[in-house]
This record gives C-alpha cells, sequence and structure tokens, in this order.
C-alpha cells in the first residue's frame, strides 16, 4: 500500500501517455515531433509502467517474443509501405505517384503514407526503447 | 511482373536483404529455415547482380538511374548503377554468397546457441544490404547512412564470439568507427555548405565552380572524408583495431569484414574522391601525392607487421592492411590502367581473402590449432581446405594465372605512366614479402611430417563454398573479360567526368 498514491495516478496517466504517443506519431507530418519522437513516449509509458508497478508485472504486459515480434515487423511495415509504390506501378516509397489521395493541406490524411510508415517507425522505437530497458534491468551486475 | 522486377532491380538489390534480416529474429527456434532464407537471398542477391551487370555492359556506359520515391535528382534520393555500381554490385554478391553457404551449419560451435546465430545472419543481410546501397547511391548523405549501417552491423559481427578478446575488440573498432563516421559525417557537412547538394553529380558540378572561393574548406572536407574513411577501410597508421578484430571474429564474419566491408569504405572513398571531387581538384590539392605515399607505406609495413605474426589469422588480417595499401596507392595514380587495376585488385582482394580466411576457420575449427608453426602436415590430412588455400596464396602474391596477377600488372602499368617508380618498385617488393609471409604457411603445411591426429575436411556445405571462391580465383585469373571491362569502363568513366 506503500505506493498508493503513485500507483493510482500512473494508471489515470499511463493510458493517456500512450495515446498521446500514438498521436504524434500519426502528426509526424502536421505538427511537431515525429514517429521517432512519438515510438519515445509509447516505449516511456511502458517503462513507467515497469517502474512503478514493478518489473515482473511490466514483463508480463510485453513478454520477449511480443517485443521480437513488433520489433521485427515494425521495421517490415516500413518496407511493406514502400512497396505499395512499386505494386502500382511507381518507384519505391512513391507517395502520390502511386495514387494515394492526398487530401486537404494540414488535414491528417494530407500526408498519404507518411502517417501510416510512420506507424511502424514508431512501434519500432517503442519496442527498442522498451527492451533496452529491460535489458539493462535484468542484467546480471 | 517481370518488367515490375527489372525496372526496380537497382533498390531490389539493396532492399531484399534487408526485408529478411528484419523478419530473421523471429524464426530464430528454425534454424534450417534461417540458413536456407539467408543462402536463397544471396543467390537471388548474386542474380539481380549479375543481370544489372549485363545491362550495364549492354547499355556501353549508359547508367541505369532510379530515383527513390519518384524524386529526381536534387531532391530525391537517386540510386546510379553504371560500371563501377554494377562492378561493386557483382563483387558484394559473388563473395557473399560463399560465405554465407560456408556459415550453414557451423556457427553453432563458434558463436552458441540458436539465438546468437539469427543474430549473426541478421547482421549479415544489414551489412549486405549496406554494401549493395553503397555501390548503388549517388547521394552523399546516403552514404553516411549506409556507412552507419555498415560499421554498427561489422562491430556486432566482431563480438558475435563470445569472448572476452572479441568484446575487447569490438569496443575498439566501435571507438574508432564512430570517430571515423563523425569525420565522414563532417566532410559532408562541409561540402553541403559550400555546394548546397547532396547529390554527388550537383554537388560536384557545384565544387567546380566556387571551390577558389573556398579553398580551405575544401581542404578541410576531403582530409576529412580522407581519415573518416581511411580509419574505417584500415589505411595503415590507422589500422590499429583491424588486426584484433578480424581475427577474433568467426570465421564467415573475418571473411566478409575482410573481404568485403572495407571495400566498401573504399568505394565510398573512391566516390567522393572521383566524383564529387573530380581528378582535377584532386590534383589541384595533391590529393593524390598523398594517397600514394600512404598506399606505398601501408603495403610495406602492413606486409612486414605480417612477416611477425604466428597466428594464422592475424597474419592474414594484417595482410589486409597491405592490400588495402594497394588499392589506395592505386587512387591515387589518377589514370586509366592505375583505377582500372585498383579495382580489379579490390574485386580479387574480396575473393581470394575471404577464401583464405574461411580456408583458416576450417583448419582451426578441425584443429584447435591457432599457430602456424602447429599446422606440421595439415596438407595431407584436410587436401581440399588446403589445395583453396594454397590456390588463394598464390592469387594474393601475383602469380600469373591467378586473379591477383591482373590487378597488380594493371596497378604496375599504371604507376610507371604516372612517373611513379618508386611506387613500381614498392609494388613489386611488397608481392614478394607477400610471398615471404603466405608461403611457409604451404610449406608447414605440405612438407613437414604428418601428425597422428584425426583431422578432416569440413563438411559439404563448406566444401563447395571455398572450392567456388578457388574456382572464382582462377575464373578472375585465366578468363577476367567481363570484370575487366566492366573495370575499365568504369575507370573511364571516372576520369571523365570533369
Amino acid at each position: 500500500m506503500r505506493d498508493f498514491i503513485l500507483k493510482r495516478v500512473a494508471a489515470l496517466i499511463l493510458p493517456f501517455i500512450c495515446m498521446y504517443g500514438l498521436y504524434v506519431i500519426f502528426h509526424g507530418h502536421v505538427s511537431p515531433g515525429g514517429s521517432f519522437a512519438g515510438g519515445i513516449i509509447v516505449g516511456l509509458s511502458f517503462i513507467a509502467f515497469a517502474t512503478i508497478y514493478g518489473l515482473e508485472k511490466g514483463r508480463a504486459k510485453l513478454p520477449e517474443t511480443v517485443l521480437n515480434w513488433t520489433e521485427s515487423y515494425g521495421t517490415l511495415w516500413y518496407g511493406i509501405m514502400g512497396m505499395v509504390g512499386i505494386v502500382k506501378g511507381a518507384p519505391f516509397l512513391a507517395n502520390k505517384l502511386a495514387g494515394v489521395s492526398l487530401g486537404a493541406p494540414g488535414a491528417l490524411s494530407s500526408g498519404g503514407l507518411i502517417s501510416l510508415i510512420g506507424l511502424g517507425v514508431g512501434i519500432r522505437v517503442a519496442s527498442t526503447m522498451v527492451t533496452l530497458f529491460f535489458t539493462m534491468m535484468e542484467e546480471e551486475p | 511482373m517481370t518488367a515490375t522486377i527489372t525496372a526496380n532491380l537497382p533498390v531490389f538489390v539493396v532492399i531484399a536483404p534487408l526485408f529478411v534480416a528484419f523478419v530473421l529474429p523471429t524464426f530464430a527456434r528454425r534454424m534450417r529455415l534461417v540458413e536456407s532464407l539467408v543462402v536463397a537471398i544471396e543467390a537471388i542477391g548474386l542474380v539481380g547482380a549479375g543481370y544489372l551487370a549485363s545491362i550495364v555492359l549492354m547499355q556501353k556506359g549508359i547508367p541505369i538511374i532510379y530515383s527513390l520515391g519518384g524524386w529526381s535528382a536534387p531532391w530525391g534520393i537517386e540510386l546510379e548503377v553504371g560500371s563501377l555500381g554494377a562492378f561493386f554490385l557483382l563483387v558484394v554478391a559473388a563473395v557473399s554468397l560463399p560465405v554465407a553457404l560456408f556459415a550453414r551449419g557451423n556457427l553453432t560451435e563458434e558463436v552458441g546457441g540458436k539465438e546468437r546465430v539469427t543474430r549473426f545472419y541478421v547482421l549479415y543481410l544489414l551489412l549486405n544490404g549496406a554494401l549493395a546501397g553503397m555501390a548503388v547511391t549517388n547521394d552523399l548523405f546516403n552514404i553516411f547512412v549506409l556507412v552507419e549501417v555498415a560499421t554498427l552491423s561489422c562491430c556486432g559481427l566482431v563480438s558475435a564470439r563470445n569472448h572476452p578478446r572479441a568484446a575487447e575488440a569490438a569496443f575498439t573498432y566501435l571507438i574508432l568507427a564512430t570517430l571515423g563516421s563523425a569525420l565522414v559525417l563532417g566532410g559532408i557537412g562541409f561540402l553541403y555548405i559550400i555546394t548546397g547538394h547532396l547529390n554527388m553529380g550537383f554537388a560536384s558540378q557545384e565544387l567546380g565552380r566556387i571551390w577558389q572561393d573556398y579553398p580551405h574548406v575544401v581542404w578541410m572536407a576531403a582530409s576529412f572524408m580522407l581519415v573518416g574513411f581511411g580509419v574505417k577501410s584500415a589505411l595503415f597508421p590507422l589500422h590499429v583495431w583491424l588486426p584484433d578484430a578480424h581475427s577474433t571474429a568467426p570465421s564467415p564474419a573475418s571473411a566478409i569484414l575482410s573481404g568485403l566491408a572495407v571495400k566498401g569504405y573504399l568505394i565510398c572513398l573512391l566516390k567522393v574522391l572521383y566524383i564529387v571531387f573530380g581528378h582535377t581538384l584532386m590534383q589541384e590539392f595533391a590529393m593524390h601525392r598523398i594517397l600514394v605515399l600512404l598506399g606505398m607505406i601501408a603495403i610495406i609495413a602492413g606486409s612486414l607487421f605480417a612477416l611477425a605474426q604466428d597466428e594464422l589469422k592475424r597474419r592474414l588480417a594484417f595482410s589486409t592492411v597491405a592490400q588495402v595499401g594497394y588499392i589506395i596507392l592505386g587512387l591515387g595514380l589518377v589514370n586509366m590502367k592505375g583505377l582500372t587495376g585498383t579495382l580489379f585488385y579490390l574485386a580479387s582482394h574480396a575473393v581470394i581473402k575471404s577464401s583464405l580466411f574461411l580456408a583458416a576457420g576450417a583448419i582451426i575449427a578441425a584443429t584447435g590449432k591457432h599457430r602456424i608453426s602447429e599446422l606440421a602436415g595439415i596438407g595431407r590430412k584436410m587436401p581440399v581446405t588446403m589445395a583453396v588455400f594454397t590456390v588463394g596464396s598464390l592469387g594474393l602474391v601475383g602469380i600469373p594465372l591467378f586473379s591477383g596477377f591482373i590487378g597488380k600488372w594493371y596497378l604496375l602499368l599504371g604507376s610507371l605512366d604516372a612517373g611513379h617508380i618508386l611506387a613500381a618498385a614498392v609494388i613489386i617488393i611488397g608481392s614478394v614479402l607477400c610471398a615471404a609471409y603466405l608461403f611457409p604457411i604451404i610449406r608447414v603445411a605440405y612438407f613437414e611430417p604428418v601428425p597422428e591426429e584425426n583431422w578432416q575436411d569440413p563438411g559439404m556445405p563448406q566444401k563447395i563454398a571455398l572450392i567456388l571462391l578457388a574456382v572464382g580465383v582462377v575464373i578472375l585469373g585465366v578468363a577476367p573479360g567481363p570484370f575487366l571491362e566492366l573495370a575499365s569502363r568504369a575507370a573511364i568513366e571516372l576520369l571523365v567526368i570533369k
């Protein structure tokens, strides 16, 4: 019961931190930040969870296999988004040339594939941050 | 479908190994699948590189230009498969396939555990993609990114063996290579400040117009690049990390590091010097004299250090320092024969040194002995391995009919054309010294009493890999046709610019 306030506050705030990270990832092309910064914020929410509730509970939320998969396929997602261009007959990583509608300037959709590519980078960065944290915490002294 | 693939081939050769590298960690439990995937992607890469090279040869020097994302040159990243790019792509693919085949099934002893073996393959493919990228990219900042990817994967490969010495070597390498990266980035920054372009062609045009206004900045940029890439490619006084790193890494890693990684940085240096600065500017700033001098020192010093080593892999590692000297010397000759010789020597050394390191790895794995003096009679016990080692040694020394000869011959002609009598003498002395440190190994292996131990040649995939590389050495020596043509055409293109 010692960390009652800390745990309550964290339970209230952490979901919003995670959501904010996703917001930064998706709005990388219209607002400050981007997929890298957003990924770190998402990763931070999990790291904060593990420091407040203990390493075991944190590990239970994100087991090593899950991190392994998100790390690998997050990066692959970037490549798959690049392949959209090739499938549509345009060069690798093409955006407007691949026929993606860009919408009104300033809107979320105005980046075309950028926010989707950012999602891959964000997932990758978040899982790498969490992996680094767990690696350092679980290291034998 | 086929049309799409061929149209996008320049980018596929770079991203295909990266794609496989990304998914590999999720298959870590299924070793067979991982190994087959790696060998398959290397084989596909070889086919792709061969196809690109044949197209470039048929087009007679018109490069294939590929703009990423459809953004053309000054704004977007441009990939250019000219003679030089196709040549190096072919070298990368041709060497990395046998090395991947050699690693099949016998890495667990050296590296330990399935997870670690998978990690090794991930780094191997990342390095491969980065080297292919260095071959085709035409963008300065892209070169920096690829150099970083290659450097970090090299560090991982060096430390792949679970051994304190490997960790120490990897740490030294990490520190020095990061210093090198910082210098390269600094050099690129200087060039960008004064030219306003990152595309090599545009930067070169702009530099040709304005260099007289900023002579000191050009000096700084050139020297930053030379020292940065020099650290990474183990140019003589900056080679201190190489012997430890290359001798403690697992054998397939040593082969790829000595054979290809070092060459990748040299190709980057060549691109920066000849494409961005151009040969007139290089001569204006006396860069070519510095390169020839550094090359001569590296040849003699590397060979002398190699003579003094008794440990097999360390001797080969110091030999790499000497061979880098030849390539740097050729870069400084600034004439057609010298450049052709440098490029051909680069390819031949990539094949030869990986065959030597793989043979040494097979010997060490079978006997457990690291020292040359303990290898008496090994030639009778492991005939295939030692035959490949002998072919590689003959090639490295430069005996006619083996690949090293043609490279050295052109370098010799080039240095005589450039009027460097001393350089020509050093090339010949270097060959003699090379014979002096490689032939004793062959003598010990064949002409000393055969021991009682039960030493055997490695398994089938390893034998095939070794024989493929040895055949490569002989083919490059007997029928160098298309390779030599690509190299000489690349040399002409590099000298025509400005």
